[in-house]
């Protein structure tokens, strides 16, 4: 499903360069749940940001579902990420002044679906992370978890493939984090989604089909 | 679909954005203000003058001979009236009131006609030549003969706007209306293209004419005439001594086309400083502008950065900030045009309508361009924020 090859990420200022990561190599099959674990800034974060699509590699070749990126325009990009892929974060970056309804909605609005159809996936997507009886509620309304569970629903609202969660459950406490490790498991389990997952935690990995694990900016596992 | 979305966004952000809502809403009126001045001036500007200046000169005096024979006293008047048509270099000359065009004298009485009064109504008090030395043109009826004089009812003369406000398309010439107090009874002999005797962009008003009798000649100090081409300085100075030697005290001879110029410029002036201020006040506003959207653009960030990894493209994120500027621009330009209406409904300052609704259009259309330059640098900027850095600023 992924096929990273020999990507390289060199972060430069006219002073200096910093050699994020450094020749990865790693294939990621179809339906499966990795996690990739390491040290802070050992380059976890840019390797999801390289597999998004929303930094490019310096060196190496990345392709998703058999298709070549690399030269894709920036349109081709945004319309690729928003069909093949969702993103969940660790402070879940849902916006404030959209209620959770809007917030699911939010990638459904750069496809040509109606207002009708769009309603409805995002109602269908919060029901799945049990948030259905929050429809009118501001994000500032929600707890933590409850945000979360908003950031996947936005995720899978638009059926992509593949999932990367940047530490989705850093900054939960252990009881909600699981609550949303095993959303994840479920919807990799039931939909067959790929997930890539950054995680600092431990236990969390281990729950996923396999461990990756860098050190400064290589794949030591 | 996006544009539902982003009045959702805006509205449930309405009071971050009063700032910039209320910058918009003050510069529209600012702008609608100066457009009203400039469509009423060009409308004005753009219609006929109705008269020919630039050959007529105006002589003003003060009849020191004292002559109380009132017989007499039409004599001289007669004499002195032929003494000057004789020159060579004059074609034409008439007596006038003070309020000649150009002159910053006016005389304003009101009419009656059919129950309905109308007033102002600007009254000139012409000689029998006025017509000849200003060449303006009859549009129906007549000049003044010497034998309306002696009509039953005084005859008089009316200009087109008034003659449109009273009769419409009918006919005028014929009717009787009433003076001021409508006591007397005027008959209109004759109806005359407008002529803007205050200068370019003052409109005619309603006008009527009426007949210098000799009567008259007591309180006259006016003589206009209309100089033939070669009439030089040196001609001039000879009328001048002329004057002077017949009046017997002091003579001022004016040229109508500087009086024209002085006229022009009372309107002018103030307006071109009106404009200066309001185009400091405007580029105030845009900095404003620019500056809110600009700060805006860096408190979003993440927001930009989420909006790139779901699926917007650098373009769209820069079309969006674009497109919420412009609906927070329309949101204000709702509340001004409320407001601007209200000008037109109420005739507000008895201009017409078509005045205040095209400064409206332009107002608008200004409003737009300002906020969509404004917009376009700050939304260049946010299409270029990298989502990968944006999303891990928090």
């Amino acid at each position: 499903m992924i096929r990273l090859q020999n990507i390289k990420k060199v972060y430069r200022t006219d002073t200096v360069e910093t050699l994020a990561i450094n020749g990865i190599n790693l294939d990621i099959a179809k339906g499966e749940f990795l996690s990739i674990m390491g040290p802070s800034g050992c380059g976890k974060s840019t390797l999801l940001n390289i597999m998004g699509l929303l930094d490019e590699p310096s060196k190496g070749n990345i392709q998703i579902d058999s298709q070549d990126i690399s030269s894709y325009s920036d349109q081709k990009l945004a319309k690729f990420r928003n069909e093949k892929l969702g993103f969940i974060f660790q402070s879940y970056h849902l916006i404030n002044d959209l209620q959770v309804l809007d917030n699911v909605e939010l990638p459904l609005l750069y496809r040509n679906s109606s207002a009708k159809e769009r309603k409805r996936l995002a109602t269908e997507a919060l029901e799945k992370v049990g948030l259905s009886n929050r429809l009118k509620h501001f994000p500032t309304q929600l707890s933590g978890g409850q945000r979360q569970r908003v950031a996947i629903a936005r995720a899978i609202v638009g059926n992509p493939q593949i999932i990367l969660a940047d530490e989705p459950t850093g900054n939960l406490d252990s009881a909600m984090g699981n609550e949303i490790m095993d959303i994840l498991i479920n919807l990799n389990k039931n939909e067959g989604t790929t997930i890539v997952m950054v995680t600092h935690d431990e236990n969390m990995a281990h729950k996923t089909h396999r461990l990756v694990r860098l050190f400064d900016g290589s794949q030591v596992q | 679909m996006m544009f539902r979305h982003l009045f959702k966004l805006i509205w449930n952000k309405r009071k971050q954005n009063f700032l910039f809502l209320s910058e918009i809403l003050v510069s529209f009126m600012v702008i609608f203000a100066v457009f009203s001045f400039l469509t009423f001036y060009y409308q004005n500007y753009s219609k006929p003058l109705g008269f020919d200046y630039k050959k007529v000169w105006s002589i003003s005096y003060d009849n020191g001979l004292l002559t109380k024979n009132r017989d007499s006293l039409n004599i001289f008047y007669d004499n002195l009236y032929k003494s000057l048509k004789a020159m060579p270099q004059i074609e034409e000359v008439t007596y006038t009131g003070a309020n000649f065009p150009y002159s910053n004298s006016t005389m304003s009485t009101g009419l009656n006609s059919n129950g309905k009064k109308f007033n102002p109504v600007n009254s000139y008090v012409v000689g029998a030549d006025y017509q000849k030395v200003w060449n303006i043109k009859l549009v129906a009826g007549r000049w003044f003969l010497p034998e309306d004089a002696v009509t039953k009812n005084k005859n008089f003369i009316i200009n087109e706007t008034l003659k449109k406000q009273m009769f419409g398309e009918g006919d005028a010439i014929g009717k009787l209306i009433g003076d001021y107090d409508d006591k007397e009874k005027m008959k209109i002999i004759g109806v005359v293209q407008d002529i803007k005797a205050n200068g370019d962009f003052w409109p005619a008003g309603n006008a009527m004419f009426t007949r210098l009798d000799t009567g008259y000649f007591r309180n006259n100090s006016h003589i206009l005439v209309k100089v033939r081409d070669g009439a030089d300085a040196t001609f001039e100075s000879q009328l001048y001594k002329f004057m002077t030697n017949t009046m017997k005290n002091s003579v001022e001879i004016q040229h109508l086309s500087e009086m024209r110029d002085a006229k022009n410029e009372v309107t002018i002036i103030p307006m071109v400083i009106f404009i200066i201020i309001a185009s400091f006040l405007i580029i105030n506003v845009a900095l404003g502008l620019f500056g809110v959207l600009w700060y805006n653009i860096n408190k979003r960030r993440s927001e930009i950065g989420l909006r790139r990894a779901i699926g917007a493209s650098g373009s769209s994120v820069s079309l969006q900030l674009v497109m919420e500027a412009m609906i927070l621009a329309t949101m204000s330009l709702m509340v001004g045009c409320f407001f601007a209406i209200q000008f037109p409904l109420l005739s507000v300052f008895n201009i017409p309508a078509s005045v205040y609704i095209v400064a409206m259009l332009l107002s608008i259309l200004f409003i737009y361009l300002l906020v969509f330059a404004c917009s376009l640098y700050p939304g260049k900027q946010a299409a270029g924020i990298h989502p990968a850095i944006a999303l891990h600023e928090e």
